[in-house]
C-alpha cells in the first residue's frame, strides 16, 4: 500500500497548483494546502500589492464575476475592479481595520449583468492584501437576525449539564444555523484517529453516531490549518477550481498563503474523499482546547452545492469559537465533581497515613488507593516489601516493571515526574502477560530510590470500535484522477476489536496522582522529621536515666546501708527480747538487702542499653561453654542435663553480651524448674530449615533462630509478654531461688541491641523454649 | 607483728553520711586500733582538715567518692597532687562500683578503692579489714609518720 517512488513531489521545482499537480495518497501528508494555487471557482480574488493597491494577481475566473480577464487586471489598480469608490473604500479599510490574517468584510458589489451581489471581504498576510469576492447570498425574503440566532444558541449550551448533551446542542445549533443535511461533532482521540460523538442529521440520513475514523483521513495539513482558521467552507464539492495569474507573486516569486482564504481550493484528497461519501457541499469548523484541536464540527450536506454566505460563516465561526470556550468550561464542570472527589478521598489517605504513621495504610486502610482515582488495584513499595490493593501484577512482576521504570525519562521531570500508559505492553511488552490487570499503569515515584513508587493499574477493556471504512488500508482502487488519488473506497462499517487496551487516564486523575504525591512526601518528610526529633529526645532521656541509675546507685544507697545499721544494731541490742519486734528488724534488714539489689539490676539494665556493642565473629559453642561453667552453682541443686544437640554456627555478635544472654536463658531454666531431672537444650534452626512452629515474628524467617529449651514449670500464654517487663516476676520473691525479675528484661534488651527478637513458646508444667535471633549490623 | 606499729595513727574520714562515720568509728574500735580520728562531710573541708593536721602528718586518708560541695574526685586529685600529702595512703570507699569510677580513683593516685556493701555486717568487716590492713600491716614511709 505504500507508494515508493523516486520522483520528487511537484511542489518541490516549481509553484503549486492543486488544480494541475494533485496529491497522491502517499505524500498527502505533507501536501502544501496552504498555497494550492487555486480557488473554489464560485468566487473570484484579487491579490494586491498593499502601498498602491496594484492588482499583482488575479484568479482565472474574474472574467466571470468581475467583468474583466484576469490578464487585463494584470498591473492596474484595484479601481480597475471595483471602481473608485470601492477602490477608496479597500484603501480606508485596509489602512484602519484589523485585517491582518483577518478577513473581514469591506462592503458589497450591486448586482450587475447577471451577476450576483458579491461580498468583497480582504485581509493581509506576508505584506500583500487579498480581496475575495463570492455572493452574498441574500434574498428578497431578508436577512435572519443572526446576532439573536448565536445569542440564542450560547444561552441553549450553557444549560448543558453533560458533555455529550453539550455535543448534541452544537451539533443541532449549526445544523439549524447552516441549513446543511448532517452535522457531525467529531472528536480526535490521543492516536489522532476522530469519532463521530454527537451528531443533527435529516432524518432519512444513515446515523453515522459512533462511527471511528482513522487518523489517516485527516492529514496532519488538514490539523494544522484548523488551528488557525475558524471556519472552512467548500460549497460545491464538485465545483471547479480557478487558478492564480500567475501563480507565483511576481513582486516576491513566492507562492499565496491562502490560509485564511474562504475561497481556498481545496485539495483534491479532500474533494475525493467527501465525493466518496456522497457529500456535496461541506463547513467545517474546530473545536479548540487550550490552542490544541479537540475535534471538528463538519457539516455535510447531500443535495447539491450549498452556499453559506459570508454572513452566516461569521455566525458560525464566532459560535465554532463560543464552543471551544463553553467546551472547556462544561468539561471542567464535569471534571470538577470528580476531582472534588478524588481531593477529598486522597485527603483522607492522607490523614489515615498521617494518623498510622506508615504508608500501609494507603493500602491497607479504608478508603484506600484504589478509592479514589478509578482503578482496579494499586500497589507501594514501602518498608521494604510490596503492599497490593484490588488486582494487580504478582510481586515478581512488580519487581520487574519497577526496574524497567527506573529507566523511564519522565521521572527526570522534577516538576511533574509522572508516567501513564493505557495501553502498557506497546511501551513494555512484559506487560503483555498481565493485560488483564493491568494494560493500564499510572506511576509516581516517592523517592529517587529504587521501587518506591505508588502505582495504579486498570484492565484491559476489549472495546469494539465501528470504523467507517477498514483503517488498516488506504484502497488504491481507480479514482476520478487516476491510480494516485484513491482515497477511501468504501464507508462500510468495518469493526474492529481492541485489545491490550485499558480506560485512558484523565487529566484529572492525572493531576490528582501528581497532588497525592506531593502530600505523601510531606508525610514522608515530616515524619523523618519526628523520628529526628524523638532521636533528639531520646538523646536526652538516655542521659537522664544514665544519670538516675547513678542517683539510683548512690543516693539511694547510702540511706539503705544507714537503715540496715540501724536494724542491725537494734537487733544486736539485748534489751529488744520482743520476738514480734525482732522478727520486723529482720525484715526490715531483708527489704533494704532486696531493694539494694532491684538497684544493681536497674543499674545493669541501663548500662545494657548504653554501651557500645563489640561485635566480632564469635563462636557460639565457647560462649555456650562459659555460660554452663557459669551456672554451674545450680546443677549442684539436683540432677541436671545440659545438651547441645549439634554445634552451634559462628555468629556476628558481642562476645559478653551474648554470653549474657545465655546465662540469663540457661540460670531461668533451671531455676524455674522443679523436675527431679532438670533437662536444658540450647539449640538453633537454620534459615533454611522449616521451623515447626507458626510462633516465629515476622522478619526472622531469613535468620538462624537460637533457642534454650527447658523441661521446667513453664510459663502461661496470658504472661508471654509480661515476663520481659522490668522487675516483674510471675512468682513469690522467694521462691524459685528469688531473683529481682530483670533477668529477662536484660536479655530481651541485649536481643534488641543486636537488632533481633526474643520470644517464646510455653506449656505449663511441660516446659518453656526462649527463641532469639542475633542480627548484628553494629559497627565493631 | 605487733598489732600497732604507730601508738596513736591520724585517721581523717571524709564521709557526708553520719551513719557511715559511726560505722567507721565501729571499724576503729573493732579493729583494736588507736587513732586520733578527724572528719570532714566535705571534700573541701577535708583538705583543710589535712592541712591542720600537716604537722603530725595524717596516716590515712579514708573518702567517700560522692561527698557534698567540692566532689570526692577533686579533693583526691588535690591531695594527690600536694607534695606534703601525696604520700599519704587514700583510700576510696564509694558505693559506685562503676568501672569508671574505679578506673579514675586509680589513675588519680588512690592507693584501694572499695565498694560499701548496704548490709551493715559486711560494712563493717570491710572497714575492719582495711583499718587492720594500712595501719597495722602496712610498711608506709618513715617521712610523716616518723615525726609523730
Amino acid at each position: 500500500m505504500t507508494h515508493t517512488t523516486d520522483i520528487p513531489p511537484p511542489w518541490a521545482s516549481q509553484p503549486y497548483s492543486v488544480k494541475r499537480h494533485g496529491v497522491t495518497i502517499t505524500n498527502c501528508d505533507n501536501e502544501p494546502v496552504q498555497t494550492p494555487g487555486c480557488v473554489q471557482a464560485h468566487g473570484a480574488l484579487l491579490v494586491l500589492r498593499p502601498t498602491d493597491l496594484t492588482i499583482l494577481q488575479a484568479s482565472e475566473n474574474t472574467d466571470r464575476l468581475l467583468g474583466h480577464a484576469a490578464q487585463t487586471l494584470l498591473n492596474k489598480p484595484v479601481r480597475a475592479a471595483v471602481g473608485p469608490d470601492g477602490e477608496a473604500r479597500l484603501k480606508a479599510f485596509l489602512a484602519t481595520e484589523p485585517t491582518d490574517r483577518n478577513p473581514l468584510h469591506v462592503f458589497s458589489l450591486p448586482a450587475r449583468n447577471g451577476v450576483p451581489p458579491l461580498d468583497v471581504t480582504a485581509h493581509t498576510i506576508d505584506g500583500v492584501a487579498v480581496v475575495e469576492f463570492e455572493a452574498t447570498g441574500r434574498t428578497l425574503a431578508g436577512e435572519p437576525d443572526y446576532y439573536a440566532l448565536v445569542k440564542k444558541t450560547v444561552a441553549r449550551l450553557q444549560t448543558a449539564q453533560t458533555l455529550q448533551e453539550f455535543c448534541n446542542l452544537t451539533a443541532d445549533e449549526f445544523r439549524t444555523l447552516t441549513g446543511l443535511d448532517r452535522v457531525m461533532i467529531y472528536k480526535f482521540h490521543a492516536d489522532g484517529h476522530g469519532e463521530v460523538v454527537a451528531e443533527s442529521k435529516r432524518a432519512d440520513l444513515d446515523p453515522w453516531l459512533g462511527l471511528h475514523y482513522p487518523a489517516g483521513d485527516f492529514p496532519q495539513p488538514a490539523r494544522e490549518v484548523f488551528k488557525q482558521i475558524w471556519v472552512r467552507p467548500t460549497p460545491d464539492v464538485a465545483g471547479d477550481l480557478a487558478e492564480l495569474v500567475p501563480l507565483a507573486n511576481p513582486d516576491t516569486g513566492r507562492p499565496l498563503t491562502m490560509t485564511y482564504c474562504a475561497l481556498r481550493g481545496a485539495s483534491v484528497m479532500y474533494t475525493d474523499y467527501l465525493k466518496n461519501m456522497t457529500v456535496t457541499a461541506g463547513l467545517t469548523m474546530p473545536i479548540r482546547r487550550a490552542g490544541e484541536l479537540w475535534g471538528l464540527i463538519a457539516c455535510h450536506h447531500y443535495a447539491g452545492p450549498k452556499h453559506v454566505p459570508y454572513q452566516v460563516r461569521a455566525a458560525c465561526e464566532f459560535l465554532a469559537q463560543v464552543v471551544s470556550l463553553q467546551y472547556q468550561a462544561a468539561e471542567d464542570r464535569e471534571h470538577m465533581a470528580y476531582r472534588l472527589k478524588l481531593d477529598e478521598t486522597h485527603q483522607q489517605l492522607i490523614a489515615q497515613a498521617t494518623r498510622e504513621d506508615g504508608l500501609a495504610a494507603l493500602i491497607e486502610g479504608a478508603p484506600n488507593l484504589i478509592d479514589g482515582i478509578s482503578a482496579s488495584g494499586a500497589a507501594l513499595y514501602h518498608r521494604g516489601r510490596w503492599w497490593r490493593v484490588g488486582n494487580t501484577p504478582t510481586e515478581a512482576e512488580l519487581e520487574a516493571l519497577s526496574e524497567w521504570l527506573n529507566d523511564r525519562p519522565e521521572f527526570a521531570s522534577a516538576t511533574r515526574p509522572l508516567y501513564s500508559a493505557n495501553a502498557l505492553a506497546q511501551a513494555y511488552p512484559p506487560a503483555a502477560a498481565f493485560a488483564d490487570v493491568a494494560s493500564g499503569l499510572l506511576a509516581v515515584p516517592l523517592s529517587r530510590a529504587n521501587r518506591n513508587w505508588i502505582l495504579w493499574f486498570r484492565p484491559e477493556t476489549t472495546q469494539t470500535v465501528n470504523w467507517g471504512g477498514n483503517p488498516h488500508e488506504k484502497p488504491t482502487v481507480l479514482g476520478p484522477h487516476g491510480p494516485r488519488l484513491t482515497p477511501r473506497a468504501s464507508f462500510e462499517l468495518f469493526q474492529e476489536s481492541v485489545r491490550g487496551r485499558s480506560l485512558p487516564w484523565l487529566t484529572v486523575e492525572l493531576d490528582a496522582a501528581a497532588r497525592l504525591r506531593m502530600l505523601v512526601l510531606e508525610v514522608v518528610v515530616s515524619r523523618a522529621q519526628r523520628l529526628a526529633d524523638l532521636n533528639a529526645n531520646l538523646t536526652q532521656s538516655n542521659e537522664e536515666l544514665d544519670a538516675f541509675a547513678y542517683v539510683a546507685s548512690h543516693d539511694l544507697k547510702e540511706p539503705l546501708r544507714g537503715i540496715h545499721k540501724y536494724a542491725h544494731q537494734l537487733l544486736e541490742d539485748a534489751t529488744i527480747t520482743d520476738k514480734e519486734q525482732r522478727r520486723k528488724l529482720d525484715g526490715l534488714m531483708r527489704l533494704t538487702v532486696r531493694m539494694d539489689s532491684l538497684l544493681d539490676s536497674l543499674l545493669h539494665f541501663s548500662r545494657v542499653g548504653r554501651a557500645a556493642l563489640q561485635t566480632e565473629d564469635t563462636d557460639l559453642n565457647e560462649l555456650v561453654n562459659e555460660s554452663i561453667e557459669m551456672v554451674d552453682a545450680r546443677r549442684a541443686e539436683g540432677p541436671t542435663e545440659i545438651a547441645v544437640p549439634r554445634p552451634l554456627p559462628h555468629a556476628r555478635c558481642d562476645r559478653v553480651r551474648c554470653r549474657e544472654i545465655f546465662v540469663n536463658l540457661l540460670s531461668n531454666a533451671l531455676k524455674y524448674n522443679d523436675k527431679p531431672q532438670k533437662r536444658v537444650e540450647i539449640g538453633f534452626i537454620a534459615p533454611h530449615e522449616v521451623h515447626p512452629r507458626a510462633s516465629c515474628p515476622s522478619g526472622c524467617a531469613d535468620l538462624t533462630i537460637y533457642y534454650v529449651r527447658d523441661n521446667g514449670i513453664g510459663i502461661p500464654a496470658r504472661y508471654f509478654e509480661q515476663v520481659f517487663k522490668m522487675f516483674k516476676r510471675l512468682h513469690g520473691r522467694d521462691e524459685y531461688g528469688g531473683g529481682t525479675g530483670a533477668g529477662l528484661t536484660i536479655v530481651q534488651k541485649l536481643v534488641e541491641r543486636h537488632h533481633g527478637r526474643v520470644w517464646l513458646e510455653s506449656t505449663p508444667g511441660k516446659g518453656t523454649t526462649f527463641y532469639f535471633t542475633l542480627a548484628a549490623q553494629e559497627e565493631a | 607483728m605487733p598489732p600497732t606499729k604507730h601508738a596513736t595513727a591520724t585517721l581523717v574520714v571524709i564521709e557526708d553520711s553520719d551513719e557511715d562515720f559511726d560505722t567507721v568509728q565501729q571499724a576503729v574500735k573493732r579493729a583494736g586500733i588507736t587513732a586520733d580520728v578527724f572528719r570532714a562531710a566535705t571534700g573541701v573541708d577535708g583538705l583543710t582538715v589535712l592541712r591542720a593536721q600537716a604537722s603530725t602528718g595524717p596516716t590515712l586518708v579514708l573518702m567517700d567518692l560522692n561527698t557534698p560541695g567540692t566532689d570526692g574526685r577533686e579533693a583526691l586529685a588535690a591531695i594527690k597532687s600536694d607534695p606534703a600529702f601525696k604520700s599519704v595512703p587514700v583510700v576510696v570507699l564509694s558505693t559506685s562500683g562503676n568501672q569508671r569510677d574505679i578506673g579514675f580513683c586509680y589513675a588519680a593516685g588512690a592507693n584501694a578503692y572499695h565498694v560499701k556493701p548496704v548490709q551493715y555486717p559486711q560494712h563493717l568487716a570491710v572497714l575492719v579489714d582495711v583499718l587492720t590492713y594500712w595501719l597495722s600491716r602496712v610498711m608506709l614511709p618513715a617521712g610523716e609518720a616518723s615525726r609523730s
